[in-house]
This record gives C-alpha cells, sequence and structure tokens, in this order.
C-alpha cells in the first residue's frame, strides 16, 4: 500500500482564471510496481473523507463547495484530475497562497478496502499586505499608498484601499469585493473614490468624486454586470489658453447612472489572442436615479480571431457607441466618445479626433472604428523559446469616424453622417506582450482620409495599454 | 501673470477694435445671483456702457467656475476672457477706451482710494451679510447659490462656499464682526462716498469715471435687493444725495434696460 502524492506545482498567481496550468501538467504517479500500476488505475474506489488543513479565519462553509466535485470521483486518475480542479478553484477564491493536495488510502474503522482519503494543505494568505511606492513625473511628484486586505471576514471578502498623494493633485480609492458563497462568480463589488484627470487633447481637467455598487454575475454563457454609479464631476480649464467651447463646460455636475454589460470572451488570452472571440455589449442610462446629467449611452466592441499558417494570427476587431441625449440639455464633455491615438486608429494623435474648438478636442455623440490585423512571429524568429515569444510582427489596417448626429432626423441620415468623411489609416510594427494585461506596440503608420482639424503622428508611433482596437 | 505677459496680452488686445459680440457672462438672474456678485456685474455694465461699448448679458449657471479667476462677472471679447472690474477697465484702455483720461495723478490716486474703500468696505459688507449671518445664509444664500444643481451636490457646493467665504471672512479680520458693526462700516462707507460726491453729478464732476460705476453698482444693487431685514437698505436711503445719483446713471445709462 503505498502512497501516492498529487504534490502542488509552482506557486502560482493568485488572481484570477487565467492559471495557466493544465490537468496534463501533473506528473504522473510514482508507483513501485509495473503489475500493481494497472490495478490501480482501473480499480474502484470511493472517496470517503476530504480535508482541508491549514484554516485559520476562512470559514469551511465557504470551501464546502469548492470541494464537493472530489466526493463524485470513480477511479484513481478521476481522483487526481477532480482533486486538481478543485485546487485550482481554491486559488481563485484569492485567499490562499499555497495549495497543496495530498491523496492517500482511508485508515480508521471505516475505513473501506477501497476508500481514499484527500486532504488539501493550504497556506492562508497574510491579514493584510501593504506596499509604498514613490511616483515622479511631469513636474510632479506622488506617494503612493496600498493596503489590501484578502479574506476579511472568512468568506473570501477583499477590501483594497489606494491612496496617492501628489504634488499637484491627491486621489483614492476603497473596494469591496464580495462574492457569493458557493458561486464565486456571482460576486458584488462596493467602491467609493476620487481620482483626477488631466486631458491635454482637450485642455481639460477633471476631478470624479463617486461611488459605485457592482452586481457581477454569470448567465448561460455570457458575464453580465450591473452597476449603480455615483460621481461628482469637477471639469476645468487644464490652460488659460484653453478654447471657450471647454470654458463653457467648466463646474460641477452630478450624474447618477445605471449601466449594464453583458461580455461573451471566448479567447484564450486577453492580450494577443490566438483564437476566439469577445463580444462586449455596454450600455449606460443617466438621469432617472437622480443628477444632473441625462442621457442614454449605447457601445459595443467585438473582436474575432483566428489561427493562420505558419503561427500568424489574423484578427478583426469593430467598436461602435452612440450617446443620446435626454431632454434639453445637451452632453458633457466627459461623457462623450473620443478617437485616435495608438490604442485606437493609429497614425492620429491621442484623441485628437473628430469635432474641435480651437485646437480643443470635444469629443462626439457617435462613433465607429474597425480594425484588421495580422499578427505573425518576428522575422528569423530570435530569441524563440524564450523571450523572443513575447514579441509579435504586425501589420494593420485601422479605419472610423468620430461625429455629433443631428438627432431629428432619422437613422439613414445618420448612417450617412458616419459614412462620409472616413477616417483610416495602414502600417505595421512590433507588438511586446507585458504579463497578462498590457501591450507596447511601435509602429510605422500611415494615416488617410484626414479631415481638417485631426492631429496626426505619421510614421512612428508609440502606444502603451490594455484595450487596443 | 508676469510683466511681460501683460504686456503682450495688452499689445493683443489693441490690436482689434470692441467687436459686436462681446458678452458679459454672470450667474442666472432669477434664482441664483447673489448681491455681491450682481453688485459686482451691474459696475461693469455700468462702466460699459458709460464707454459706448456695446455688450451682451448671458446667465449661466456655471458662470463663477468658467472665469478665469472664480469671480463674477467676465466678459468674452473677441477670443479673450477678462474677469472682474480692475482688470476690465485695463483692457478697455489698451483698446483706447478710458473714462480717467482727463484725471491728473492726485485725482486718480484719489479715484484708487475710492475705490479699494468700496471694495474694501461694500463689497466685504455684502459677503458677510450673505454667507455668515446665519438668517440671511439659511434663507436667501444657500438655497439661490444651490439651485442649478440636483441633492446632494446643492448641499456639498452651498456649505463648501459658505465655508470659504467664513475662513476668508476671519483671515480679514471680519469674523469677529457682528451684525450691527458691519451696519456701522457700510453706514461709514456710505458718509465717506457722500461727502466726496456732495453736489456734483459725478465723484470727478462732468464726467463718470469707473469710480461712479462701481458705487453705482453696489448701492442701486443693494437699494433693489429684497434680503430678510431691510436694514442694508436703510443704511444707505440715509444718504440723499446718493440716492440721487443712483437714479441719475440708471436714468442716463439703463433707460432702455426692462426692470
Amino acid at each position: 500500500m503505498g502512497t501516492v502524492h498529487a504534490r502542488s506545482l509552482d506557486p502560482l498567481p493568485m488572481q484570477g482564471p487565467e492559471l495557466g496550468v493544465h490537468a496534463d501538467d501533473i506528473e504522473p504517479p510514482d508507483m513501485e510496481q509495473e503489475p500493481k500500476q494497472e490495478i490501480l488505475e482501473n480499480k474502484d474506489v470511493v472517496v470517503q473523507r476530504v480535508h482541508i488543513d491549514g484554516l485559520g479565519r476562512t470559514k469551511e462553509d465557504l470551501l464546502s463547495y469548492e470541494i464537493s466535485d472530489v466526493f463524485r470521483a470513480r477511479n484513481l486518475i478521476d481522483v487526481m484530475k477532480r482533486s486538481h480542479e478543485a485546487r485550482q478553484k481554491l486559488l481563485r477564491l484569492g485567499i490562499f497562497r499555497k495549495v497543496e493536495v495530498v491523496i492517500d488510502t482511508s485508515r480508521g474503522e471505516d475505513a473501506l478496502p477501497n476508500g481514499l482519503d484527500v486532504t488539501f494543505e493550504v497556506t492562508e494568505l497574510r491579514r493584510m499586505t501593504g506596499s509604498y511606492n514613490t511616483m515622479v513625473g511631469n513636474n510632479e511628484g506622488s506617494m503612493v499608498l496600498g493596503m489590501k486586505l484578502p479574506n476579511v471576514f472568512g468568506r473570501a471578502e477583499k477590501l483594497t484601499f489606494q491612496f496617492s498623494y501628489g504634488t499637484k493633485e491627491t486621489s483614492y480609492g476603497l473596494s469591496f469585493f464580495k462574492p457569493q458563497v458557493g458561486n464565486f462568480e456571482r460576486n458584488i463589488t462596493l467602491n467609493a473614490y476620487k481620482v483626477t484627470g488631466q486631458f491635454p487633447w482637450s485642455s481639460l481637467r477633471e476631478t470624479d468624486r463617486g461611488v459605485s455598487v457592482e452586481l457581477n454575475f454569470p448567465v448561460w454563457k455570457t458575464n453580465q454586470t450591473l452597476k449603480w454609479e455615483g460621481v461628482w464631476r469637477d471639469l476645468g480649464c487644464l490652460a488659460r489658453t484653453a478654447s471657450f467651447a471647454v470654458r463653457e463646460e467648466s463646474g460641477h455636475s452630478l450624474k447618477s447612472s445605471l449601466a449594464h454589460a453583458m461580455v461573451i470572451d471566448t479567447r484564450n488570452s486577453s492580450i494577443l489572442p490566438r483564437k476566439g472571440g469577445l463580444l462586449k455589449i455596454h450600455q449606460e442610462l443617466a438621469g432617472y436615479t437622480g443628477g444632473d446629467a441625462s442621457f442614454l449611452k449605447e457601445d459595443f466592441e467585438i473582436q474575432l480571431n483566428k489561427s493562420l499558417f505558419w503561427d500568424s494570427v489574423l484578427s478583426a476587431s469593430l467598436w461602435g457607441g452612440l450617446l443620446l441625449p435626454i431632454g434639453d440639455k445637451p452632453t458633457s464633455i466627459a461623457d462623450r466618445f473620443y478617437l485616435g491615438g495608438p490604442t485606437s486608429i493609429r497614425g492620429f494623435s491621442m484623441y485628437s479626433m473628430g469635432p474641435q474648438s480651437e485646437g480643443d478636442y470635444l469629443g462626439g455623440e457617435a462613433y465607429w472604428a474597425g480594425g484588421v490585423h495580422l499578427y505573425t512571429p518576428l522575422p528569423f524568429r530570435p530569441g524563440r523559446g524564450g523571450f523572443g515569444d513575447l514579441f509579435r510582427t504586425h501589420f494593420f489596417l485601422n479605419a472610423g469616424n468620430l461625429c455629433n448626429l443631428n438627432y431629428g432626423e432619422g437613422p439613414q441620415a445618420h448612417l450617412k453622417k458616419l459614412a462620409e468623411c472616413i477616417r483610416w489609416s495602414y502600417g505595421l510594427g512590433i507588438v511586446l506582450r507585458l504579463g497578462n494585461i498590457a501591450r507596447l506596440e511601435l509602429n510605422y503608420c500611415i494615416p488617410m482620409g484626414v479631415q481638417s482639424g485631426d492631429r496626426i503622428c505619421d510614421g512612428v508611433q508609440f502606444g502603451a495599454g490594455i484595450r487596443f482596437l | 501673470m508676469s510683466l511681460a505677459a501683460d504686456a503682450f496680452v495688452s499689445q493683443m488686445a489693441a490690436a482689434e477694435p470692441w467687436p459686436e459680440s462681446a458678452t458679459l457672462y454672470q450667474p442666472l438672474k432669477e434664482d441664483q445671483i447673489l448681491l455681491s456678485e450682481c453688485a459686482s456685474s451691474l459696475a461693469v455694465q455700468a462702466y460699459l456702457r458709460m464707454c459706448g461699448l456695446p455688450v451682451q448679458v448671458v446667465c449661466k449657471a456655471n458662470a463663477e467656475y468658467m472665469s478665469p479667476s472664480g469671480k463674477i462677472p467676465f466678459i468674452h471679447v473677441g477670443n479673450q476672457v477678462v474677469s472682474e472690474l480692475g482688470p476690465i477697465v485695463q483692457f478697455t484702455k489698451a483698446k483706447g477706451h478710458s473714462l480717467s483720461e482727463g484725471l491728473d495723478d492726485i485725482q486718480r490716486a484719489e479715484m484708487k482710494a475710492y475705490m479699494e474703500l468700496v471694495n474694501n468696505m461694500l463689497l466685504t459688507a455684502e459677503l458677510y451679510i450673505q454667507w455668515c449671518d446665519d438668517g440671511t445664509a439659511a434663507e436667501i444664500t444657500r438655497p439661490r447659490y444651490s439651485s442649478p444643481y440636483s441633492w446632494p451636490l446643492s448641499t456639498i457646493l452651498a456649505y463648501q462656499k459658505q465655508w470659504e467665504v467664513r475662513r476668508k471672512m476671519n483671515a480679514i479680520g471680519w469674523g469677529g464682526k457682528n451684525l450691527e458693526q458691519v451696519y456701522e462700516d457700510v453706514s461709514q462707507c456710505c458718509q465717506a462716498l457722500s461727502q466726496r460726491l456732495g453736489t456734483q453729478p459725478f465723484f470727478f464732476n462732468k464726467q463718470p469715471t469707473e469710480l461712479d460705476a462701481l458705487v453705482f453698482g453696489h448701492l442701486f444693487t443693494i437699494l433693489t435687493t429684497r434680503l430678510t431685514s431691510t436694514e442694508l437698505a436703510e443704511r444707505v436711503r440715509g444718504y440723499g444725495n446718493l440716492l440721487s445719483f443712483c437714479r441719475r446713471i440708471e436714468q442716463t445709462y439703463f433707460e432702455d434696460r426692462t426692470s
């Protein structure tokens, strides 16, 4: 009677779904004798007990749902597979630093001859982790303090706090996350924040103080989000030379809005995916729960990817949005859409497209943007198998339009307006993948269809970000 | 602004004549504008009318935040934005319109002194009565100031402004005063102005100057604004020559205005 260990592998990141470890990465069980191996594999087993050792403040009822599947295993390989899945589920709760699985034959009085005991040995995360950074930027320095309290009350709740104190601005954010016990994908997040932003393309300075409540839940294959947000917005001119149109938008306003988003994501990765697609539809209705701003905002994002021959990927994406003011008040510059820059229509300066006044871009109420990319490995594949795999070359074609619609006219007129004055660009460049979140791009772009008032950046353009067209 | 930037702006201003489309911005007249803001705005309007420069008055709820200095009123002329009476006088001077050219140096110094008096006494008294007197603040000022916004932003902004004004009052030494003392100060200021005016039509005899516009703006607004008590208006009414001065300016420059 040997013991079988299914040991844990390298420590995995605490976050989210992309753990990058697959069931076939487990080492095969270390058997003593050949003939016994066959017998063990085909033998029916019953999982009698599942223990979790090493719990401190975590409550047991939270975990029983995650490990319940293990009991249903019928043979040894099945036990190992289900234990591994249960381990993944425990890790995605974000409350354990390490989870190890030990499978042993059952002992004790009521032990069956083919009974197994599965034990999860867990190490909880520390009660509080903190971080402190100093940042120095353009004429300003700031001190950033972060605090994270995972598993505050024992059921995978998480409290995060970030505070940034700078020479020019102060901002902070407090967030409380609580998943439903037994159903981690259903969760609620409460946020309170103050953020400040400076937008030189519009000569605008914006300070937002807000609270929001967000509810996430999966429905069949989609992920749905419902959110209520209340924001006090303070707009101002960034410089004395701001255009009068921007000056007219200065002042305070209150936005209270309900938003709904639906996401279907079948891609294998969010940065440089090789296959799958993304559909994201987002709508926001402001004004019916109080506040000064009153509008209906719709936008969508579609992306499709297909692997071609020779390790290259063809990717197509389409973005679009519409902002409809309700009532007779005009829309605010803080709610409108912006287009252009290394993350959307390459070859144009950041958000420097569409309606503008004296060089300040005011944003538009309707837009669409599309892109087609061909990603290939670097020519001659330097650094293959290691660092070189993070880079890709891409050839792209981007097109789009941003304008204000005259809502008195019908949809035919709207489509016509969006279809005239299309800006587009093409080019090639190198993409660098940063972890699983961001990417850097260095492109050579040739903008076309430039309208008067747009600011272009033809030639070499550098971009960094999370969401790219 | 630095001296060099100042000179440059004056040069640019002097280059263009006064356009037809000049606009003056102030808060909403019916529901929002306060005593002190109305007084300052009326002073600028009177000054521009005295110069013969046409200007259109536009009311906007966020006028205070649109202004480059945060004070009402401000004018938008061509593509320049100038706020408050002092800079506006400079600005029109650069364009070649001035009311105080005929004055000699002593008179100009005297005019500046009286304008400082009005700003330090009358304007401060108006701010005190609006924001530091609890009755007026609760009944009139805070509701008016917060009227364009929805709850809870309205409450937050009104109290924020009140704290700011009270802090400023404390800083200049008016925090310890009570209402009686403030009315006394107003009376004294009116007495000084009345004595200077005497029986002349304007402060500097025949021609109006920016001092006349400033005094008119404040006194006329005090006389015609309804507050929780009529004490302030009564104090001003005690000086007959100031009353006739206000009436005279109103009739001469504002007769086309609908009250």
